[in-house]
């Protein structure tokens, strides 16, 4: 994959509010974790939200790179920092609408995989099948290509 | 005093060779060069490169011996050392690098009136209107461009040796199209139809028939054309035919890896499942645990902590031909060779093509239809020009080859006698080479390989931040351009460029170079150390037979004089030659229609690679491929590229409202997949 900002930044958004979702739903139905708490909403909403300094960062770091590419394992490598990043912050800080005492790491290790994993695959193959430009577009799923000036 | 720059264009690979009357400043910017030194005249050379300063060095006399001062920010590299700030003395043979650009030195005795001097800005020459070129001054700047020597036979398709003294068979071999007819500007339906010939009638039509209309077909039956509504123009049978046996002939037998990517699927219009996920479905499936998840894992983390994924031929050739079947192709395809194309007085395009028949004069027909897709490939074979030169002195076409030519007997000989083979060239097609060259070595250890090169290459191509690896002397990157060109965000810069700064862009990031293949650089690294494989560098004067060896004459800037190279074979693995003019049809088309071309003498396209100037009223003519090189997009001759032109120019004749296609999106483009994934007919 070789992602542009805007294309990170739209993957992003979009897949953690379709498949993301999807995948916290058994978490707030209560098959795993604590039953009916929004708290697994807010984790994906600041997952979003870093997420998007996170990838400015990562557009930066891309340059250094010959290929300007963002292979797998740096997204994995990613995920692990912005996972220690978020759970981190939660636990010492804390952020709004989420309760501590509600708030287990274990569960949030299980949630974050689970959807990064999700996230990842559909990556892979939903944005593919849905959107056939996406992967010439760095990852943007919305807008036009610029107009032809030349 | 005259100084003779050469070099090969880092894009194209073409020859440039200005003379200079010295001082010759050398920079970016023409205006920060002296006109003029001690009231001499300076010659100011123009690079087009962020790498290189406005005024990056001059090359004068200075107490009567020729020298180079470097002025640079980035400094200059001499024979491979770098100087910075400091006035080296400086010899024929010798090379200097500055940015992406490595010049070979050629000191040419005084004239005592030049005046013939080559324009020094013969890297570029802007229209000053549209910054674009215009198809008569390119046609001036290609000087002295030899002809090719090997092309492909306009009627068969099958690869050509001539030797350069006997001209061209001319390509037009009867008055097809009449000459009348296809005279004006627009041609009259009326007239065609009078001609008594056949004239068909269509919407769609691919002409080519290789990988990239292949690709544009299967494109826009995917986007929801049917097959009746399209027409493919081909001498071959298969789309994949002329790749395979210039795959065949460059040393990649059908189980060997081409280089293209894992989602680069000319079958596959999404790019998934790509061809790793394919391959490491199948073996996991034969319990090949290990090496099916291998590919999963170089998909995973290439190029990082594994070697590239590349597919096996002959699973891109399986895959395609599936594909075949699938959108009708053989029913799609006409057999038969282009000869013209022409506006029509009703909106639409004549195309004469004729059909070669056996024993016979071709049958002519003409062919009617509103959307054309260009995609013809590359029109000739590279060779070297002393190596043409010997060829055409000497006749001998057996020790002397190109590696896309059939060369198997080089090493029937080599396994069975042994010897000495020079490998000219440090490109993809080298390491091809060189992978066989120790594949015979292991049955005949007495083969040595020389490997020529023009320059060294003391350090990467530098572009932004980053710098690609430079390993004895081999230059490494995963495919032919960086992968950031293919949808990243090197491809929305270069797409955002103007056709200027697409040259520049291009320039820096300086084409192709071979793959980081840990093979490879293994059989280098062993064979320099046991002393049967080493590189040498200059500039060849010629090649002659003497007492039954080739000696090859070169210049060299670490020797006095010249050195003679004694050899049993010469292997020229220098590529492919990819000028539109080469092709009697684009040749034709750009000069009847005053086409633009780019700064690299490729066809001028739009964004949705639309021949602009070709449109009429509603019809349109779409190209793809290597003829738009420096266009908007890097990698045109890969299969993502070729994915990438037919997507683009689908969605164009979707915005267009062209008849049945349609954008393919969200549902409509998961069910079309749904029928490739069942095999259904889209």
């Amino acid at each position: 994959m070789t992602p542009t900002l805007f294309g990170r930044w739209q993957t992003r958004i979009f897949l953690l509010a379709t498949v993301g979702v999807i995948a916290s739903l058994p978490f707030y139905l209560g098959y795993l974790g604590t039953q009916y708490n929004t708290i697994y909403f807010w984790v994906l909403f600041y997952v979003g939200i870093l997420g998007l300094g996170w990838d400015v960062l990562y557009n930066f770091l891309q340059q250094f790179m010959w290929d300007r590419d963002w292979p797998g394992v740096f997204q994995f490598f990613a995920a692990i920092v912005e996972a220690v990043f978020l759970g981190s912050t939660i636990k010492i800080f804390g952020l709004p609408y989420i309760q501590q005492e509600y708030f287990k790491i274990p569960t949030f290790i299980l949630h974050y995989s689970l959807v990064w994993v999700s996230v990842y695959l559909s990556s892979w193959v939903m944005m593919r099948l849905l959107f056939p430009r996406w992967r010439f577009r760095g990852g943007q799923w919305v807008g036009k290509w610029p107009k032809s000036t030349h | 005093m005259q100084i003779q720059l050469s070099w090969e264009d880092p894009v194209t690979g073409e020859m440039r060779q200005p003379v200079f009357n010295i001082p010759v400043a050398l920079g970016r910017e023409i205006g920060q060069m002296p006109a003029s030194i001690d009231g001499q005249q300076v010659s100011r050379a123009v690079f087009r490169s962020e790498e290189i300063s406005r005024f990056h060095a001059l090359i004068a006399l200075v107490g009567g011996q020729m020298s180079i001062a470097d002025r640079s920010a980035n400094g200059t590299f001499l024979n491979g050392q770098k100087i910075v700030g400091a006035t080296k003395p400086i010899a024929s043979g010798d090379t200097i690098q500055i940015g992406p650009y490595s010049l070979a030195i050629g000191l040419l005795a005084a004239v005592a009136e030049p005046t013939k001097v080559l324009a020094p800005e013969s890297t570029i020459i802007f229209n000053p209107n549209t910054n674009v070129l215009n198809s008569q001054q390119v046609q001036a700047q290609q000087n002295a461009a030899p002809l090719p020597t090997i092309s492909f036979n306009p009627d068969t398709d099958a690869l050509q040796t001539q030797i350069p003294q006997i001209p061209q068979t001319p390509h037009t071999l009867t008055a097809f199209p009449p000459p009348e007819i296809f005279a004006g500007d627009r041609v009259s339906v009326q007239e065609l139809r009078a001609t008594g010939k056949q004239v068909e009638e269509t919407t769609y039509v691919g002409i080519g028939g290789g990988m990239g209309t292949f690709v544009w077909v299967d494109t826009i039956r995917t986007c929801g054309v049917p097959r009746e509504q399209i027409a493919v123009i081909s001498l071959e049978t298969k789309p994949y035919g002329r790749y395979q046996r210039l795959c065949r002939n460059s040393q990649i037998p059908p189980h060997e890896r081409i280089r293209s990517g894992s989602d680069s699927c000319p079958d596959n219009i999404w790019g998934w499942p790509g061809y790793a996920l394919r391959e490491s479905a199948t073996k996991l499936a034969s319990g090949e645990i290990g090496s099916g998840l291998k590919h999963l894992w170089q998909v995973f983390s290439e190029p990082v902590f594994a070697d590239t994924y590349t597919p096996q031929a002959q699973n891109v050739f399986a895959s395609m031909d599936r594909e075949a079947k699938r959108i009708g192709w053989d029913e799609m395809l006409h057999y038969g060779r282009v000869r013209g194309i022409r506006k029509t007085d009703d909106g639409r395009y004549a195309i004469a093509y004729s059909v070669p028949t056996p024993n016979s004069s071709s049958e002519h027909r003409y062919l009617l239809a509103k959307y054309i897709h260009l995609a013809t490939g590359y029109p000739a074979i590279r060779f070297l020009p002393d190596l043409q030169e010997y060829r055409a002195k000497t006749g001998d076409f057996k020790s002397v080859v190109n590696a896309y030519e059939e060369h198997e007997h080089v090493y029937k000989q080599l396994a069975s006698q042994g010897g000495i083979v020079i490998v000219r060239g440090r490109g993809i097609v080298a390491s091809r080479i060189l992978q066989r060259l120790n594949e015979i070595r292991q049955q005949n250890n007495q083969i040595n390989i020389i490997n020529l090169m023009q320059s060294p290459k003391p350090q990467g191509n530098k572009f932004g931040f980053a710098q690609r690896y430079v390993e004895n002397q081999w230059e490494f990157q995963p495919y032919n351009w960086p992968k950031g060109t293919w949808g990243g965000d090197m491809r929305a810069i270069l797409e955002a460029a103007s056709p200027q700064g697409r040259y520049e862009m291009l320039t820096a990031l300086g084409g192709t170079t071979t793959a980081s293949r840990q093979d490879w650089r293994t059989i280098v690294k062993t064979g320099i150390q046991a002393g049967w494989y080493t590189i040498k560098f200059g500039k060849v004067e010629r090649v002659e037979r003497e007492a039954g060896k080739l000696i090859t004459y070169i210049k060299s800037g670490n020797y006095e004089g010249i050195e003679k190279i004694k050899a049993d074979f010469i292997i020229d693995s220098t590529g492919l030659e990819a000028k539109p003019k080469d092709n009697p049809l684009l040749d034709d088309l750009i000069t009847h229609y005053n086409l633009l071309l780019n700064p690299f003498g490729r066809l001028h396209v739009a964004n949705d690679f639309e021949i602009v100037e070709m449109r009429n009223d509603k019809a349109r003519i779409y190209a793809a491929g290597v003829m738009t090189l420096g266009g908007p997009y890097a990698p045109v001759d890969t299969f993502l590229g070729l994915q990438y032109a037919a997507h683009r120019s689908a969605e164009g004749l979707a915005r267009a409202k062209a008849p049945k296609i349609r954008h393919l999106e969200g549902i409509g483009s998961l069910w079309q997949w749904l029928k490739w994934a069942t095999n259904q007919s889209p």
